[in-house]
C-alpha cells in the first residue's frame, strides 16, 4: 500500500524523465561520452577513457539537467551488435548519435547505420543530434560537414541538429545537452510516450490490486526455508 | 554496530570485496567457470547439489563467488542467497539451443527479484568451442537481453575448457563495480 502511494506521489510530483538513446558505429566514441556526461552532470566522476573497453551490451548515464531527469542508454556499435538498437527505439524519447569525426573510411558505415535508425517505424519524431566527436583529434572534420555528409538537411519531420564536440576533453557537450532538452521537451513524441506510460500506469494499478492475494499463495507455496 | 565498524575498516584499509552469484541451468558450466577464474585450470565436476564458494582475488578486488547448482528442482533455492549480492553472472550454454528458452525463462524471473534489483548482470555465452553455439548476438536475441532497461548489462563469449573470455567479463565486472562505489 505504501509502495502504491508513493508510487502514485512521485508520479505526480516527480520531474520530467527523459530517456536519450546513444547509437553509432564501433570506436566513435559513445561510452566515453557517457561517463564524461557522468562527470560534468553527476557528482561521481565517470571512468576515464583509457578505462573503457569495446561495449557488448548496455550501459546506463542517469544524470540530471535543466530541471530534467536524463537516462542514457549506451548500446555497442559492433556490427553484431546493432540488430539489439532497435529494440530500445520505442521507450526513447530521442537520439544521440556519435561520429568519429577523425576517421573518413569508416563515414560510409556511420552513414548507413544512421539511415537505417531513420528510417525505423518506432522512432518516428524523435530529435536527432549529432554530435561530430574527437574535435580534440587533428583532421577531425566540422559538424557542418558531418551533418551535410549525413543529410541531415532533408530531415523534416523531426528535430535534428549536428554539433562539435570533444568527449575526451568535454568541449561542446553543455551546449549538446541544452539543445536536447529543449527540443524533447517541445516535441510531440514526447506527449505520445507519456500517453503511453500513463496508460500503462493505470493499467498496472488494477493489476497490482487484484494480483496482491495470488501473489501471497505464491509466496507461501514456494517458501523454501 | 560491530558489522557497521567492520564494514567501515574495510571500506577504509581492504580491498574491495564484491559477492557475485553464478547463475544458470545445469550443465551449463558454472563450475568449471569458478575453477577455472580460482585455479586456472580445468578440474573434473559433478553436477552441484547446494553450491561451492571461492573467493577470487583480481584487479584488487575480491571477489567472492557462489557457484549455485542448476538442476530444476533446486532451483528455488537460489534465492536464499540474493541479499546483499552485487553482481550476478548467468551462464548460459551457447550450444543447448533446446534449453534456451528456458534459459530465458528462468534469467528473467531472477532480474526481477527485489533483492537483486541494484545487481549488475554479466552474461556468459559459454561453451563457444562446441560446434553449433550460439554466438554473442544471437545469445543476446534469445535470452531477451534488451528487455533489460534499468541497469547496465555486458555479453562476453566464453569458453570455460579452453579459459577464454572469463577475465574479460571479470576486467568488465571490476571496472563497472568500481564505478558505482565511488
Amino acid at each position: 500500500m505504501f509502495s502504491l502511494l508513493y508510487g502514485l506521489w512521485k508520479y505526480l510530483f516527480s520531474k520530467a524523465e527523459f530517456h536519450v538513446l546513444i547509437l553509432g558505429i564501433d570506436k566513435a566514441g559513445k561510452t566515453t561520452l557517457l561517463e564524461k556526461l557522468k562527470t560534468l552532470y553527476s557528482d561521481f566522476e565517470g571512468l576515464p577513457p583509457d578505462r573503457i573497453v569495446p561495449t557488448v551490451g548496455l550501459n546506463i548515464g542517469r544524470i540530471e539537467a535543466h530541471k530534467s531527469k536524463l537516462i542514457f542508454w549506451d548500446l555497442g556499435g559492433q556490427l553484431g551488435l546493432r540488430t539489439i538498437w532497435e529494440k530500445y527505439y520505442e521507450e526513447a524519447h530521442a537520439i544521440l548519435y556519435v561520429v568519429d569525426a577523425a576517421s573518413e573510411s569508416r563515414l560510409e558505415d556511420t552513414k548507413s547505420a544512421f539511415e537505417k535508425v531513420l528510417r525505423h517505424q518506432d522512432l518516428q519524431g524523435a530529435p536527432v543530434l549529432i554530435f561530430a566527436n574527437k574535435q580534440d583529434l587533428e583532421g577531425a572534420v566540422s559538424a557542418k560537414e558531418i551533418g551535410t555528409a549525413l543529410n541531415l538537411k532533408e530531415l523534416e519531420e523531426r528535430e535534428s541538429m549536428a554539433m562539435a564536440i570533444s568527449a575526451y576533453d568535454g568541449s561542446g557537450i553543455r551546449e549538446g545537452v541544452t539543445w536536447l532538452v529543449d527540443a524533447m521537451r517541445t516535441c510531440k513524441r514526447t506527449q505520445e510516450l507519456k500517453q503511453r506510460a500513463d496508460a500503462a500506469v493505470t493499467m498496472n494499478m488494477h493489476v497490482i490490486k487484484d494480483d496482491t492475494s495470488v501473489w501471497r499463495k505464491e509466496r507461501i507455496k514456494n517458501r523454501v526455508w | 554496530m560491530g558489522i557497521f565498524l567492520s564494514k567501515l575498516f574495510s571500506q577504509l584499509f581492504g580491498d574491495k570485496e564484491a559477492r557475485i552469484l553464478v547463475l544458470g541451468l545445469d550443465n551449463a558450466g558454472k563450475t568449471t567457470i569458478l575453477y577455472r577464474l580460482q585455479v586456472g585450470e580445468v578440474v573434473a565436476t559433478i553436477p552441484t547439489i547446494g553450491f561451492n564458494v571461492e573467493t577470487v582475488q583480481y584487479n584488487n578486488i575480491k571477489f567472492q563467488v557462489w557457484d549455485l547448482g542448476g538442476q530444476t528442482s533446486i532451483r528455488p533455492y537460489w534465492r536464499c542467497y540474493f541479499p546483499n549480492t552485487q553482481a550476478v553472472i548467468y551462464v548460459v550454454d551457447s550450444s543447448d539451443t533446446d534449453r534456451m528458452a528456458t534459459a530465458k525463462e528462468e534469467f528473467h524471473a531472477i532480474l526481477e527479484e527485489e533483492e537483486l534489483k541494484d545487481a549488475v548482470v554479466l552474461i556468459y555465452a559459454n561453451k563457444q568451442d562446441l560446434p553449433g553455439a550460439l554466438d554473442d548476438a544471437s545469445v543476446t536475441e534469445a535470452l531477451n537481453l534488451h528487455k533489460i532497461k534499468n541497469r547496465q548489462w555486458a555479453i562476453f563469449k566464453t569458453s570455460a575448457v579452453k579459459g577464454e573470455g572469463l577475465f574479460e567479463g571479470l576486467d568488465w565486472l571490476s571496472d563497472t563495480l568500481k564505478a558505482r562505489g565511488r
